[in-house]
């Protein structure tokens, strides 16, 4: 009997108050209870709660995988079977309750027994339930991998997006009566430089309703741009345009290297109103071509992108611009070797530092979630959210410099016969610039880098661009988005590691 | 002449760090404090400008209380006692010629020096100053570029732009090694016979006492346990010295006595 290895050190080497059997009997039904009456209180105390924790999170994962089952068998079964994962749980869980009991036992036998392989269990049960809670499954990282590539190409490489062509539109037409008369209409006139279509015969008979073919036109463009394609359109004499089909498709030609092509073509159906079904009209059948002339100029989601980025870095050096001038004075009352003095001092010490902590330990996302809420969407509640955060956060870091300045360069300014003001000025505010550029130049980055996300709950910025883009599944202009704010950081960080390398 | 009387200093938390001191020193005196560490040799240094304030007693200089003063009084006092200490206590990030042009502060209206504006006298003073003690071509180096030898010159430099008539020195060379040890303590020893600086010093070695002290003071928890003169001094072997002064006593080393000479440049 030697107690010497037991990990409970509270515990006196008095008796267990059952018999070991009895010990892990108990410890069976409730798990832990038999190391308390062995007299392994904090031991089963923990064991007790967790167990119960881990019987609780299987319980509510049992329940979520099977919703619709009434009563426990039911639920047990069902989530068995549709949750494989689930029966590993389960085992893992046995063994744990075995091995307490097991515990118990020699806990009462007073053989001390290191709580490792009991520690180890729990650890397991709780990863294995960890595992399936975050639903972890890593056959879809490899298996959807796929998947993503053309989005994320896209991201990747957006610039195609960024440019766009200004588009004009080339045609030429040629008229046609309808019907044939005998006043043939006079073949369209070739033009220089122009397209020009020209039809033969110039008169013809549209498809009629019962399916009897029209007559079939042959078309000869000039001075199309070659290798462009054009459709091909009839206008109405109602003036209504419309494309020609072929079998339902639209009917495309390609204009070979002389600028011309040649196609027949059946004319369509009459789609006039009964009013206009007689008499003499004027058809128009033309060609279509769709050409990018001019310079390349931004796209509108470049402009955007460019506009929000501009937003995005002045919301980051508006909070931190106010962050610091709110967070020098609140520093001041923050320092404890400032506020020391007296009772008074010192509660405006631990107020300070209390609220600092609360505002800080809330998120900028959230504060911007409030803000947008107080003042509405836009820029300005992200600024607001921004220095809301950094006063907290500078004003720690800003009074901890201060609370680490040296004594001893004050106490030989002072020696000189220097007044108040002189001794700050000379001894005190050179000790506390480089840190408080430094932290500031920290803070500037870290406000950017949030600025470019804040957007997304309303705070304006680029953020809110990119989360539309990209549940438009615009993904070539979300990239544009996610280059503009690499590039930002990037930028942003080399310049704040060479202001930091001259003042520090 | 400075006349400290029943000098007491108790800290807030009851520490007696002084207890009940009281000794004169004449104009031009070299006045060594000898003591163990925490013996209060920091403390009744900092009493007598007023940089720690006494608890009790008085410290007449040129007949004023210093004790009494207050504001605008106390600065004026203050400017004329230069001060230079052990961990020389510079601003580091500021340059070597700020450091020591700071010490012309108490002289200077402060709208002035709040936009770091110093006379023309005070900079050629300065240039003076740093010649004279060998670190002119150190001006525009931040004060934490120089080695310690150099540092404690540019301590000494900026006492010395205060044109004090006094400088009390807290161990001033306990940070440096022995040859820096001496051309310090010579320096002060410069201005005590050529300029006629009364000195006082706290100081950890028998040798570096015995060479430069024209009188001696020791404490010992608060409290003086010896007086002696130079000649006495001068006698005194190291058995002598360890009474007083505890079993810590040292020397800074029988060998260094041919470097004494020792020039700024040998520093480099
Ligand atoms: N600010 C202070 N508050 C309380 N006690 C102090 C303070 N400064 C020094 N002391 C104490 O006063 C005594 C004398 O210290 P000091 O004057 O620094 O001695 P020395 O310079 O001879 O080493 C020591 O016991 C020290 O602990
Ligand atoms: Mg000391």
């Amino acid at each position: 009997m030697s107690n010497l290895n037991d990990d409970d050190n509270i515990e006196q080497p008095k008796p267990s108050l059952v018999p070991p059997f009895l010990a892990a009997f108990v410890s069976l039904i409730i798990p832990g209870l038999g190391q308390i009456l062995a007299r392994a209180v904090s031991r089963g105390l923990l064991i007790f709660f967790g167990m119960g924790t881990i019987l609780g999170l299987a319980v509510w994962r049992f329940i979520l995988a099977a919703p619709r089952d009434k009563g426990a068998l039911a639920i047990f079964k069902k989530a068995l079977r549709l949750e494989p994962f689930l029966i590993l749980i389960t085992l893992i869980i046995l063994i744990l309750y075995i091995w307490i009991a097991r515990d118990a036992y020699f806990a009462a036998m007073q053989i001390g027994s290191k709580p490792f392989g009991l520690s180890l269990l729990f650890l397991v049960v709780f990863f294995a339930l960890g595992w399936q809670v975050s639903e972890i499954n890593p056959v879809t990282i490899l298996t959807q991998a796929d998947d993503a590539w053309p989005a994320l190409s896209k991201v990747i490489w957006p610039w195609e997006r960024a440019i766009e062509y200004p588009e004009e539109f080339i045609s030429g037409g040629a008229n046609i009566r309808v019907p044939c008369t005998d006043e043939a209409l006079a073949p369209t006139e070739p033009v220089d430089e122009a397209p020009y279509v020209i039809s033969f015969p110039t008169c013809g008979e549209l498809t009629a309703q019962d399916g009897t073919p029209g007559t079939n036109l042959t078309i000869i463009g000039y001075n199309f741009i070659s290798g462009v394609e054009a459709g091909i359109r009839w206008t109405d004499p109602n003036l209504q345009t419309f494309r020609h089909r072929l079998e339902g498709d639209f009917v495309i030609v390609t204009p070979d290297e002389n600028g011309e092509f040649q196609i027949d073509v059946i004319m369509p159906y009459r789609l006039l109103p009964p009013s206009r079904a007689e008499g003499d009209m004027i058809w128009e059948i033309s060609a279509q071509q769709v050409s990018s002339v001019g310079k390349p100029q931004a796209s509108q989601e470049l402009k955007l992108a460019i506009e929000k980025i501009i937003e995005t870095i002045f919301i980051g050096m508006m909070a931190t611009f106010f962050g610091i001038i709110l967070a020098v004075p609140v520093s001041f009352l923050a320092a404890r070797n400032l506020m020391s003095g007296s009772q008074v001092t010192v509660s405006i010490y631990y107020f300070t530092r209390t609220i600092m902590n609360i505002v800080r330990s809330i998120e900028p996302l959230i504060w911007a979630i409030i803000f947008v809420i107080a003042v509405g969407l836009g820029p300005f509640a992200g600024t607001l959210a921004l220095t809301a955060h950094s006063v907290a956060a500078l004003g720690k870091l800003y009074s901890e410099s201060i609370e680490s300045i040296e004594r001893g360069p004050i106490e030989a300014i002072e020696a000189t016969g220097a007044n108040w003001l002189q001794t700050v000025v000379f001894a005190v505010i050179p000790q506390i610039i480089p840190p408080f550029v430094s932290f500031t130049i920290y803070r500037w980055d870290i406000n950017v880098r949030m600025s470019t996300i804040i957007g997304a709950v309303g705070g304006g910025g680029i953020g809110f661009l990119l989360i539309q883009w990209i549940r438009l599944t615009d993904y070539r202009a979300a990239g544009i988005a996610v280059w503009f704010i690499a590039i930002t950081v990037a930028a942003l960080d080399f310049f704040s590691a060479k202001i930091r390398e001259r003042f520090v | 002449m400075l006349e400290v009387r029943h000098l007491t200093k108790i800290y807030d938390d009851g520490t007696v760090a002084v207890n009940d001191v009281s000794f004169e020193v004449a104009e031009g005196d070299f006045l060594v404090i000898i003591g163990l560490s925490g013996s209060g040799k920091s403390t009744l240094l900092r009493c007598i400008n007023r940089l720690i304030e006494p608890t009790e007693g008085e410290i007449i200089w040129n007949g004023v209380d210093l004790v009494q003063l207050q504001g605008e009084d106390l600065r004026n006092a203050r400017r004329q006692i230069g001060m230079i200490f052990q961990h020389f206590n510079l601003v580091n990030r500021s340059s070597v010629l700020t450091n020591v042009l700071s010490g012309r502060l108490g002289y200077t209206p402060s709208w002035k020096s709040l936009l770091g504006r110093f006379s023309p006298e005070d900079l050629e003073k300065a240039t003076q100053v740093l010649e004279r003690l060998g670190i002119a071509d150190q001006t525009h180096k931040r004060a934490d570029e120089l080695s310690g030898g150099q540092q404690q010159r540019v301590g000494v430099a900026r006492a010395l732009m205060q044109e004090p008539t006094m400088i009390l020195a807290d161990e001033p060379v306990a940070s440096l090694d022995p040859v820096l040890a001496h051309s310090i303590m010579q320096q002060l020893e410069l201005l005590n016979q050529e300029d006629d600086m009364t000195i006082i010093c706290s100081l950890h070695y028998l040798d570096l006492v015995q060479r430069y002290a024209s009188n001696v003071i020791g404490l010992r928890d608060g409290e003086i346990a010896y007086r002696g003169s130079k000649t006495e001094i001068q006698a005194m072997t190291d058995d002598e010295f360890k009474e007083i002064y505890g079993e810590e006593a040292e020397r800074v080393g029988h060998g260094l006595e041919g470097e004494l000479q020792s020039t700024p440049e040998a520093e480099k």
